[in-house]
C-alpha cells in the first residue's frame, strides 16, 4: 500500500492528542515547518487508486468499512470508487479540512482516513466535497472560506443532522507533522455551543483546559468559521485493526 | 445505563465501596431468588446525605461536577440538595434505571453516579425522577413499565434533546454482581425514531448501544481510559 508514506489533522489535533498524551513530544524542527500556499496537485494525490481505497477503509473497523461507500481524490474532487450498502462513507481527507487559519492547511503530507456515519455522510460530507472541489479549482483559502460561507447562507449545504459522527481509527493516518502524527479517535458533529465539558484547542496549537480530566476535546475545525459545527473528539485507544494505540 | 459489555472488575471497587459506605452489600436477598421484588426502601437509600452528594459528584471530573446541581434520593424521590451554576446535574441512580429485562433491576446495592449535561438534565433527568417516584411509591416492575410507557405515550416525558449525554466515570460506581463497577464511560442519548447508526456493537467498534423499552431511547456508550479522579481504568474490550 503506497501511503505508508501517508501523513497527517490539524496542528490543533496534535495539540488535542498531546493533551491526551496520545502523541509523543514533537521534535523541535517540526514546529518550523510551514505551508504558505498550495503545493503542486500531484503531491496531494495518491497515485494508486486501490491503495487510497484501502487506506480510506482503515478509518473504521473492517466490520463497518468493508460495506461502506468509498470515495477517492481525483484532480477535480472526490469520486466514488466503491459503492456501499450500510450508509457509511469512507475517504481520505486532505489538509484543507483543517481550520482555515491552521499553519498546516496546505500540508501535502496530510492523509486523514475517515468513515462517516449516515447522518454525517448526508450533512458533513457535502462540506468536505465542496471545500475540496474549490481547492482543486485553484481557489485561494479566503475564496474557499467565502464560498462555503455563502453556500451555508443560501442553504446550498445541508443543515447538520443529529447523530452525525465519524471514525478516525486508522493506524496509517498522517494527521500532523507533529509528534507521532496520529491519534485513534471518534468525532462527533454538534451544533455550535453544545456543552459537553470538553477541553479546548485553537488552531494555533494552544490547549486550554476548562475541564481538566475530561475525555472530550473540542477541535478547532469548523466552529462557526464558517461552518456552524462544533466537532468533538474522543480518543479510542485502539486502532481500527484492534491493536492498542499508544 | 448499559453495562453489558463492560468487563467485570470487581474486587478493588467493592472494597472501595465498603470503605466509602455507599453500598451496603451482602443482604438477605443474596441467598434467595435474586431481586424478584422491591427490597425494603431503606436498602435503596443512603443514610448520609453528604456521602451521597460527594458520591454523585464522582461521576465526572471535579472541574465539571463541583458546579453542578446535586440530587439525592429521599423516601419519595429525588430532592435537590445543592444548587448548581453550570447547568449540569449529578445524581446517584438506582437499579430501576437499568433496562427492564435486567435481572438486577431491583438490586438494592446498585449505585450509579451520573453527571448529566444541560440537554440531558432537561430531557433525560425527568425519566430518572419519574421512574424513581414510581419505584418509591411501591410500584411493581410491571406497573413501572406500564407507567413509563403511558408517560411517554402522553408526552409527559420528553424525548432526548440533541446533544444529551452524561459522564459515568466514578471509580466507586456499582452496577451489579455481574459487572461490578464496569468501567468509566460516557453515554449519549437519542430518540429511537432517529434510527441512528454509529456502527455500535460491530466487531472492533468502541461503541456500545442499547435500545430501551418502553422508553423510546437509543443509548450509545463509549468507554474512557480514566476514572473521574484521573487514575487509569483497567483495560477492557472498549475504548481505552
Amino acid at each position: 500500500m503506497e501511503p505508508r508514506t501517508v501523513r497527517m489533522i490539524a496542528l490543533g489535533f496534535f495539540a488535542l492528542a498531546l493533551a491526551l498524551g496520545a502523541l509523543q513530544q514533537a521534535p523541535a524542527e517540526d514546529a518550523k515547518t510551514s505551508y504558505p500556499s498550495m503545493a503542486p496537485l500531484d503531491q496531494y494525490l495518491i497515485a494508486d487508486r486501490n491503495a487510497e481505497i484501502a487506506l480510506a477503509r482503515t478509518a473504521a473497523p473492517s466490520s463497518i468499512s468493508r460495506n461502506a461507500k468509498v470515495m477517492v481524490l481525483g484532480p477535480h474532487g472526490y469520486e466514488t470508487a466503491a459503492d456501499g450498502n450500510n450508509g457509511f462513507v469512507c475517504m481520505v481527507e486532505r489538509a484543507w479540512m483543517n481550520p482555515f487559519d491552521s499553519p498546516e492547511f496546505w500540508n501535502p503530507k496530510n492523509r486523514s482516513p475517515i468513515c462517516l456515519n449516515p447522518p454525517a455522510a448526508r450533512t458533513v460530507l457535502p462540506i468536505t466535497l465542496m471545500r475540496t472541489r474549490l481547492v482543486l479549482a485553484g481557489k485561494s483559502k479566503e475564496e474557499v472560506k467565502q464560498s462555503v460561507k455563502a453556500a451555508l447562507e443560501k442553504k446550498e449545504l445541508p443543515a447538520l443532522e443529529a447523530g452525525a459522527m465519524s471514525y478516525m481509527m486508522s493506524k496509517d493516518a498522517y494527521l500532523t507533522d507533529k509528534g507521532g502524527h496520529n491519534m485513534a479517535h471518534l468525532m462527533f458533529y454538534m451544533p455550535l455551543g453544545t456543552v459537553w465539558g470538553a477541553n479546548l484547542v485553537d488552531s494555533s496549537n494552544n490547549v486550554s483546559e476548562p475541564f481538566p480530566g475530561s475525555p472530550l476535546l473540542l477541535a478547532p475545525s469548523y466552529k462557526g468559521n464558517p461552518e456552524p459545527i462544533d466537532m468533538f473528539l474522543m480518543e479510542t485507544g485502539m486502532w481500527s485493526d484492534g491493536t492498542a494505540a499508544q | 445505563m448499559n453495562p453489558k459489555r463492560f468487563a467485570a472488575i470487581v474486587s478493588m471497587p467493592l472494597a472501595l465501596i465498603f470503605i466509602l459506605g455507599v453500598a451496603p452489600l451482602g443482604r438477605a436477598q443474596d441467598s434467595g431468588p435474586l431481586y424478584e421484588r422491591m427490597a425494603p426502601i431503606d436498602q435503596y437509600l443512603m443514610t448520609d446525605r453528604n456521602t451521597e452528594i460527594a458520591f454523585a459528584r464522582t461521576a465526572a471530573p471535579e472541574s465539571i461536577s463541583r458546579d453542578a446541581e446535586v440530587l439525592v434520593l429521599g423516601r419519595h424521590g429525588y430532592e435537590t440538595v445543592v444548587k448548581g451554576k453550570n447547568g449540569w446535574v449529578c445524581v446517584v441512580e438506582r437499579s430501576w434505571m437499568a433496562p427492564f429485562d435486567d435481572p438486577e433491576f431491583l438490586n438494592p446495592d446498585q449505585r450509579v453516579p451520573l453527571c448529566l449535561n444541560p440537554p440531558a438534565a432537561r430531557t433525560h433527568l425527568p425519566l430518572t425522577i419519574k421512574t424513581t417516584e414510581f419505584a418509591m411509591a411501591g410500584q411493581s416492575k410491571s406497573q413501572m413499565f406500564d407507567s413509563i410507557k403511558a408517560a411517554y405515550d402522553k408526552k409527559e416525558l420528553p424525548l432526548p434533546e440533541p446533544g444529551a449525554m452524561c459522564y459515568m466515570m466514578s471509580k466507586q460506581q456499582y452496577f451489579s454482581r455481574k459487572v461490578g463497577n464496569a468501567d468509566p464511560h460516557l453515554m449519549f442519548w437519542f430518540p429511537q425514531k432517529d434510527n441512528l447508526s454509529w456502527g455500535a456493537e460491530f466487531p472492533g467498534s468502541p461503541i456500545d448501544v442499547h435500545e430501551y423499552s418502553p422508553q423510546p431511547i437509543t443509548e450509545f456508550d463509549i468507554s474512557v481510559s480514566k476514572w473521574s479522579d484521573g487514575t487509569p481504568a483497567p483495560v477492557t474490550s472498549g475504548a481505552q
